[in-house]
């Protein structure tokens, strides 16, 4: 018997044979790159000022924060506008994760409903889409960053296991969250608000060491607060950014994402009913 | 594992093997789940449990071609999503032995937004295809739906005739061991209907299995070899098409009418 075969039983809560299931993952790995590709270019990223819009979206929000900060605050530090920008970015690769995540199961009903496949491919794709539109920003922040006279160093390299911790949290984030989003439907008006307070309760408009001690004590609270402040010293004041920060975003993406993914894959297999 | 082998299959070897299959879900009242929803029937449970196959027995063999009938909410779809490994049973067990491809009543085109050309790659892909195959088979589902340049435009522009042929097509150019295609057969024009029917007799081969859900008795009756009828859940009778189409028939008390045999 040549043909493949698969036997479907009842399953008890809990994990699917992982090992299988990865295999059929990475078997679709061409869908994720797919998808993403095919998402962009229906949100017309393929073309010039698609791209552009890409950065100039982001660089506008942080010109209308640098208007409240600098002009309107009062103070005119090139650090703090490229603080500003830096974190500025990396959080929209969390948010765009998040708000693209939140759908992408329930937007996939018609596929949940007539293929079988690893389900988690669909919020994976929404944080590979949302990773497509971070790199350009990225670009662009360097440019900047030269512009304003910011000091380079090695200690800037301190940024990419700092973009993997941000990377694993948003893909943490955007499995959980689609698969809240299947048992409460209106968890997606909720989410600009939660993203908001995020916004503010991260070191974004203000640095992490303006804070006062008794604020910072709160920070162990917020995800992203290591992360970031991690991010901002490595890429805006290069400087090596501090093991319990570093240690502390990690703590905080593996613990997401394991979380996440294990209520995901032990509740993938009815999401065909709940659809 | 869906996906295009050519591997031959003597007949009367088990496609499909299902045994004791039980399904039981439990939906909310509300349509949509929310958490507002949840919280204001805090306490109170809003839940009722449908039994939606209860101790269903079947096996299709290689070389059938089996058509599921009965009435809406008998379970046909449920059963074939089970097949497909969509749904996970809640007793039972199911076997399926080859490659699968379904066409179940929603089709392919989960992204309206993207083109049908989009659709049909990223269908194929998460049904574990290879990009390779998928371009191997475009040009003849682009051929076979008719749809010609609407191809490349965003699916949402489609009309329902246009979605059905665009899934009909991709289900049926596949080739795979097993195909299932859930009440796809009778849409679209009365051309692309003849067309979509020429092809599944096509289809029906020694090493193919097609199960076959439909209300169009009348071409049930001239492709099938075999018919099942599936009641609330059981499965009621199955044999030869002729017999049980009729007991089905005498069963909804509508006798032999020409509506009846086309299309319900």
């Amino acid at each position: 018997m040549s043909a493949p075969l698969q036997v479907y039983e009842p399953f008890r809560a809990g994990l699917p044979p992982l090992g299988r299931y990865w295999k059929s993952l990475w078997a679709r790995r061409t869908f994720i790159s797919q998808y993403s590709k095919s998402e962009l270019r229906e949100q017309h990223f393929d073309s010039v000022f698609g791209q552009l819009w890409l950065v100039l979206n982001p660089l506008l929000l942080s010109a209308v924060y640098f208007l409240l900060i600098v002009i309107i605050g009062g103070s005119s530090d090139s650090t703090r506008y490229g603080h500003l920008t830096a974190s500025l970015f990396l959080f929209y690769l969390v948010s765009n994760s998040l708000t693209g995540g939140v759908k992408s199961v329930t937007a996939g009903q018609r596929l949940i409903l007539n293929t079988a496949f690893p389900r988690i491919m669909l919020p994976i794709s929404a944080t590979i889409i949302a990773l497509f539109k971070f790199l350009p920003t990225l670009f662009v922040f360097l440019v900047m960053r030269t512009i304003i006279g910011l000091p380079f160093g090695w200690e800037m390299l301190w940024a990419i296991p700092v973009f993997f911790i941000a990377l694993l949290f948003s893909l943490g984030v955007a499995i959980t969250i689609s698969c809240v989003n299947v048992y409460f439907r209106d968890i997606a008006s909720f989410l600009p608000y939660m993203t908001r307070t995020l916004l503010y309760l991260s070191p974004i408009l203000y640095e992490a060491s303006s804070l006062s001690p008794k604020l910072r004590a709160l920070e162990v609270f917020n995800p992203l607060f290591p992360i970031l402040d991690s991010w901002s010293q490595a890429v805006v004041h290069s400087q090596v950014p501090s093991t319990a920060s570093l240690l502390q975003g990690l703590a905080w993406a593996l613990g997401i994402f394991f979380i996440g993914t294990y209520f995901f894959l032990s509740r993938e297999r009815e999401f065909a009913v709940r659809l | 594992m869906p996906s295009v082998s050519n591997a031959p299959l003597a007949t009367n070897e088990v496609a499909v093997s299902v045994r004791n299959l039980g399904l039981t879900y439990t939906t909310a009242i509300d349509r949509r789940p929310t958490l507002k929803a949840r919280l204001k029937s805090f306490g109170g449970k809003q839940t009722r449990t449908i039994r939606a196959l209860d101790e269903v027995n079947l096996d299709v063999e290689y070389g059938q071609v089996l058509g599921v009938i009965g009435t809406n909410g008998a379970g046909k779809s449920s059963l074939m999503r089970v097949i497909a490994g969509i749904l996970p049973p809640s007793q039972g067990r199911v076997e399926v032995y080859g490659s699968v491809s379904t066409l179940l009543a929603l089709g392919v085109g989960f992204n309206p937004a993207m083109s049908g050309r989009d659709n049909v790659f990223l269908g194929g892909l998460a049904a574990g295809m290879s990009r390779e195959q998928i371009e191997e088979h475009f040009e003849e589902i682009a051929d076979f739906s008719e749809l010609g340049e609407a191809i490349d435009s965003p699916m949402r522009t489609y009309s329902s005739g246009m979605y059905a042929r665009l899934a009909f097509s991709v289900a049926a150019t596949v080739r795979p061991d097993i195909l299932i295609v859930d009440e796809a057969l009778s849409t679209g024009d009365a051309k692309f209907k003849e067309k979509s029917f020429n092809r599944i007799k096509e289809l029906r081969s020694d090493d193919r299995a097609l199960i076959l859900v439909s209300h169009a008795m009348g071409t049930l009756r001239e492709v099938c070899n075999d018919v099942a009828w599936l009641h609330k859940g059981k499965l009621i009778q199955r044999g030869e098409p002729n017999t049980v189409i009729d007991a089905y028939q005498e069963f909804l008390h509508v006798g032999k009418s020409a509506a009846v045999d086309e299309d319900l």
